[in-house]
């Protein structure tokens, strides 16, 4: 399919934006100063100070350096080796079983453990910066009484002193907020402190929540379960306004396997004679372009008020197909085609078992009811999605935490201990959490950072990381993995397990303990410590994965659905007319709720689909905009529910028309130095009755504008055929109707070249022949675009955050970007391609022939490698590279870094300074360990010991690299496939990194229905 | 009239066209030698906090390198020893000796040793003792004969030109790796037949192979 690709509406309108952009790689002239530093002069004043004082000391050695040996060395540890320890990272009630790498003691840098299985040895972005979340500069550094500096232990005794007043009136007065979580130690404790006191108040509170899909499941099935979605066995997905793919906490797992069942028949054999299988289909209905609807074969726009509706429909179309209970809510829905949910009625039904349908956190329970009931009537569960017990578990309820501020408002709650979250900057904005928790006498809130909570808190008791803690939390379908520290608290923290212990038993007692006592039960008679010992090896226990539960479905779906759409409409009804906007509140795919703020590189990682950094405008579709008169960039207030904020707009193709969406999770007060006073607090208009999405907001426009700094522009490929990708249908049409095509001139499958290009080459070709010669291949028809690639990249090799001014100028560093394409009609439902690129390891590199000082060579492996003290920072590589792939450093990014985050940096990458070119190195630290491994070891390197960073953490297993000479590797294998193209294959600089063509499999019966 | 030029003015070309030749020569010859590691490096000998001898522990008393230097033959870093190593026997010889006593406050306070770094290479080369070792170079080649060495000294510049001489032609260096730790080894008269039971190596000349 020959398309047209871009990147923004600038481009398509041929702005002077991105004509600067397309003209310029560094957008603004000079280098360069940074806004309130030293100046050029300033600096040229003080090297000529510093110059004329090395005259004195100079030329002799360098400075007098020491080094410090332990005075008792531990026994297994050696300076130089790097250990590894299996350890869970718990996020909300899932938990990612990981692979910390710790260097003389410091954790540096997370892997997924291969055999946890909700990682599978991959990662998401989120877990990979988590480990800067260690070294966090802003983390609170002591426990405080009203600011003051208090140790661990009078806190102890202040705590006794409250027990014993709560002990006689069994704990009336004392109350608990915590996030939920799915951990056996937690629960236990949990259970022992209402056993102590029977009155205790307990409110779960998520800001980003799954209530309404476990209240769903709970009236579907008349118990507590949550689901398992297994996408690798789905020919047939269907997302109904959900991101199973990038939000959801499982996306991991959902990728692996998604991207396993997009793999199935994508090279272009047919079915019978492949795997049998043939590539999944995936269907999204949503308003808010997801990440996941980027990956659609098939796309609706639709609100996410008419989600139910338009289930209802295609209810009735499964049910009415079966000769099952009549249509409830009549044949269609307003502004859908009816042709389009005929055709996935029918793809639907003639997947039974292989279908999937997945509803998103937002949508009413009632939704999820439906869908869960539409499973089980498709003959889908227990093959596509499984369902199991939630045990030791908290669940979120929104409706705890309003009884529980409702007793804080009336005075009766003395004390109130926050276990965890942020309850003052994300809890709903009608409940006034702050001025409830004002009124309450005794507060004590737990936080990595004194966050918003804390800073009215009595007492703030610094909260330890996991990777400096004792924990336990059951993963999906039940796991049970151990939290296990890496290293002491850095700052003398306290989990959530020695505070909630102390709490239940009134002793102090070492997380260790408590864990240890949860886990003997679990672990059984007999050898406990050998057992455990297992378990802490493995991260996880093996076999404790709950059983899966056979839901007894009481409701049939159309029963189900008439009562949502019942309770949709008189939700439509009480809060506007429907000619109103609908505001859609969304997690942040970089800092969920919020918590994860305060991390640069999160912060500085472009949002998948709007590519923007360090902001959360609000998205508007181009319709839309153009109704309102709305431009990006324009400061737009939102009034909603009485309540108004006033933020930047960003027009986002694909949206659904009249849909405003919010991203939560910015615009901290109290974040620490990298967080506060980014974006923009959307928790400020957000409800408790609607946490999701609701009607009746009002936009207009504030007069002002706010810049925003998107990178989607960046990097400019000058509109040349980058991106490729083709059908299924037109991969398996036969030589002879390719050679049709060809004669008729019409594009082929992979849609640009055609004809084989004659390459010619004024240099000497380099002769590759000997020894390893490193490659890549990226599948661009796995690889859904979710940023896990950049911040493994920028972990593993010592990336600098640069800001969002820098952003702005072009002046990122990210090794690998993550290009997203747009095609299609603007205005109406364009389709998304995504593209990673780190340095292509050229053979023929145009940056190599243009250096002056030869600071970027060839190396014997065919890695264009760049030598940082070589470089004079001319920068006419990066002006000579085609793939705008070179990252300079304009300032010294890492003069000002805290002595603290170094310790987060990888000790076997360089730390560049100003003035240097750097690139991707294909991680040429991680191959000469692997070969260095091979060798001690006595064999040679074997095809998967060397796996570069963004390798190893892509969920989707999209990105193989490998040795060129071994025929047996994987990228030779990827490379042979027949949708392998070279980027830019028409300048003959003969890439390493070379890309396999996106397929799409649309179905042949939607072809021209409007969406 | 006096003459302003006496007469020796003459040769002042000459004087000049050699002076203006050799002076530029001389000049970067200094830079070239004095700037050089050759001379700001080769022969530092820091001032320890503890005297130790290797000449006495390894010429003399005959210990082995890895006894103190243990991960040399697992880790790019070959360690300095913890306090522990030297109590081992100090808890036992010399007991009161003078010099030792920082060795004694380490072990009994627990604040660690710290001594002044002889050998360095710049951050972004990186170094791999145990590639070095299991190929058979010996410390010797590298670090001079430290078991004549009272204090130790740098002996090699440490220079990348110095590196890539022997991986150019790294068989002039190499030993059997049984014999990497000794001191006083002398490649055997025949050495075809050392070369051929040497495995055969390959070190790279390439940027990539120490810079990251």
């Amino acid at each position: 399919v020959s398309r047209t690709y871009w990147r923004s509406l600038a481009q398509i309108e041929d702005r002077p934006e991105f004509r600067a952009a397309r003209e310029r790689e560094f957008l603004e002239e000079g280098p360069s100063e940074l806004p309130d530093g030293m100046t050029r002069r300033d600096m040229m004043m003080l090297l000529g100070a510093s110059l004329s004082l090395a005259g004195v000391t100079g030329c002799i050695r360098r400075p007098v350096e020491e080094i410090v040996p332990f005075v008792t060395a531990p026994e297994d540890t050696l300076p130089g080796i790097p250990r590894s320890y299996a350890t869970t990272m718990p996020f909300r009630r899932s938990a990612y079983g990981l692979i910390v790498e710790s260097h003389e003691g410091r954790p540096t840098k997370v892997e997924g453990n291969p055999s946890h299985p909700a990682t599978l040895g991959a990662s998401s972005s989120l877990v990979q910066a988590s480990v800067l979340g260690l070294y966090d500069p802003d983390r609170s550094q002591s426990i405080t009484l009203k600011g003051a500096r208090k140790s661990w232990s009078e806190f102890v005794t202040a705590w006794g002193e409250l027990a014993k007043a709560h002990v006689s009136d069994g704990g009336a007065g004392l109350a608990i907020v915590s996030e939920s979580f799915s951990s056996p130690t937690l629960a236990r404790l949990a259970a022992e402190l209402r056993t102590r006191y029977p009155r205790v108040q307990w409110a779960t509170y998520d800001a980003v929540s799954d209530e309404n899909r476990l209240a769903g499941l709970r009236s579907a099935t008349g118990r507590d379960v949550d689901l398992m979605l297994r996408l690798d066995r789905a020919a047939v997905i269907l997302a109904l306004d959900a991101d199973p793919l990038l939000t959801d906490p499982e996306m991991i797992r959902h990728t692996r396997g998604f991207a396993a069942g997009r793999r199935a028949g994508a090279s272009g054999g047919t079915p019978s004679t492949g795997s049998g299988q043939a590539m999944n289909r995936l269907y999204a209905v949503e308003g808010v372009y997801s990440l996941t609807g980027a990956m659609a074969d098939h796309r609706l726009r639709l609100q996410s008020g008419q989600i139910a509706p338009f289930l209802a429909a295609l209810a009735a179309r499964l049910g009415a197909a079966t000769g099952g209970v009549a249509s409830p809510a009549g044949g269609g829905v307003a502004g859908v085609d009816p042709r389009w949910i005929d055709g996935l009625a029918k793809d639907l039904l003639a997947n039974r078992g292989a279908g999937l349908i997945v509803a998103g956190e937002r949508q009413p329970a009632a939704v999820h009811a439906a869908v869960c009931a539409l499973n089980t009537h498709l003959g889908n569960t227990g093959k596509t999605v499984s369902y199991y017990e939630t045990k030791d578990a908290s669940l979120p309820s929104v409706s705890s935490l309003v009884s529980l501020v409702s007793a804080m408002k009336a005075g009766t709650v003395q004390t109130l201990v926050v276990l965890g979250g942020n309850p003052v900057f994300d809890a709903p904005v009608d409940l006034d959490f702050a001025a409830a928790m004002a009124k309450v006498p005794h507060t004590i809130a737990l936080g990595h950072t004194v966050d918003e909570t804390s800073a009215k808190a009595e007492w703030h008791i610094p909260r330890a990381h996991y990777l400096e803690s004792w924990g336990d939390a059951r993963a999906v379908g039940g796991t049970l993995s151990v939290v296990q520290p890496l290293i002491l608290p850095l700052f003398d923290g306290r989990s959530p397990v020695e505070v909630l212990g102390l709490m239940a038993g009134d002793k102090d007692r070492p997380g260790y303990d408590i864990v240890r006592e949860t886990w003997k039960p679990i672990l059984g008679e007999g050898e406990v410590d050998t057992k455990w010992n297992r378990v802490l090896h493995d991260g996880f226990l093996a076999g404790s994965e709950l059983p899966e539960v056979a839901p007894n479905v009481t409701a049939p779906p159309s029963a189900e659905l008439s009562r949502s759409l019942a309770e949709a409409s008189a939700k439509a009804g009480a809060s506007g007319s429907p000619g109103d906007l609908e505001i859609v509140f969304l997690p942040s795919p970089s800092l969920h709720d919020g918590r994860f703020a305060n991390d640069g590189w999160l912060q500085e990682l472009p949002d998948p689909l709007t590519k923007l950094t360090w902001d959360n405008p609000a998205l508007v579709s181009p319709k839309t905009a153009e109704t309102l008169g709305l431009a990006s960039e324009q400061v737009i207030r939102v009034e909603y529910a009485g309540r108004s904020i006033e933020l930047p707009v960003w027009i986002l193709p694909g949206m659904a028309d009249g849909v405003v969406a919010l991203t939560v999770g910015y615009g901290r007060s109290h974040a620490g130095r990298i967080g506060s006073g980014v974006g923009f607090d959307t928790f400020t208009i957000r409800r408790s009755t609607a946490p999701g999405f609701d009607r009746g907001v009002k936009l207009t426009k504030a007069g002002r504008s706010y810049p925003l700094s998107a990178t989607q522009d960046h990097g400019s490929m000058e509109g040349r055929p980058l991106v490729r990708e083709s059908t299924v249908t037109e991969l398996r049409a036969t030589p002879e109707e390719k050679e049709k095509e060809k004669e008729g001139k019409a594009p082929g499958a992979l849609g640009v070249y055609e004809e084989e290009p004659h390459h010619f080459s004024l240099w000497k070709p380099h002769v590759y022949d000997q020894g390893h010669q490193w490659g890549m291949t990226i599948d661009l028809n796995a690889c859904i675009g979710c940023n896990a690639c950049m911040t493994a990249c920028q972990s593993e090799n010592n990336v600098p955050v640069v800001g969002k001014i820098q952003v702005a100028k072009g002046r990122e560093m990210h090794w690998i970007r993550v290009d997203r394409y747009f095609s299609g009609e603007p205005t109406g439902n364009p389709e998304v391609a995504v593209q990673p690129v780190p340095c292509m390891h050229c053979e023929d590199a145009p940056c190599e022939q243009v250096c002056p000082v030869a600071a970027t060579v060839h190396d014997a492996q065919g890695l264009n490698v760049m030598v940082y003290n070589r470089c004079i920072g001319t920068r006419y590589c990066s002006n000579n590279c085609p793939y705008k792939v070179r990252r300079f450093n304009f300032f010294n990014f890492t003069k000002d870094t805290p002595d603290i985050l170094k310790l987060a940096m990888n000790p076997d990458v360089t730390v560049r300074a100003r003035g240097v070119m750097e690139k991707c190195t294909y991680c040429t630290q991680r191959i000469n360990r692997g070969k260095i491994d091979a060798k001690l070891a006595g064999r040679a390197v074997r095809d998967g010991d060397v796996k570069t960073a963004c390798q190893q953490a892509c969920p989707a297993s999209a990105i193989e690299f490998g040795d060129l000479r071994d025929p047996s590797s994987r990228v030779v294998k990827a490379k042979a496939d027949p949708r392998n193209y070279a980027l830019l294959e028409e300048l003959n600089t003969k890439p390493r990194t070379t890309y396999l063509a996106k397929v799409r499999n649309p179905n042949p019966d939607l072809k021209g229905v409007p969406t | 009239l006096a003459q302003i030029f006496p007469p020796w003015w003459n040769k002042l070309p000459i004087v000049a066209a050699i002076a203006g030749s050799l002076g530029p020569l001389l000049v970067i010859a200094g830079v070239w030698y004095y700037f050089s590691p050759w001379y700001t490096d080769v022969g530092y000998r820091p001032v320890q906090p503890v005297p130790y001898s290797h000449k006495l522990h390894v010429g003399e008393l005959g210990l082995d390198c890895r006894y103190c230097h243990a991960s040399v033959e697992v880790s790019a870093v070959a360690n300095i020893p913890p306090t522990r190593t030297c109590m081992n026997c100090h808890a036992l010889v010399k007991k009161d000796s003078e010099p030792l006593a920082p060795i004694r406050e380490s072990a009994q306070s627990g604040r660690p040793m710290r001594w002044i770094r002889v050998h360095k290479l710049p951050d972004y080369a990186y170094f791999t003792h145990v590639s070095h070792v299991s190929a058979g170079i010996g410390c010797v080649t590298c670090h001079g004969r430290i078991d004549e060495m009272e204090t130790v000294t740098q002996m090699a510049p440490l220079r990348m030109s110095w590196c890539l001489d022997c991986h150019r032609n790294p068989g002039p260096n190499r030993r059997p790796v049984s014999e990497v730790t000794n001191m006083k080894w002398t490649p055997p008269r025949d050495v075809q037949a050392l070369a051929a039971q040497l495995r055969p190596v390959n070190p790279p000349t390439d940027c990539s192979g120490c810079h990251r």
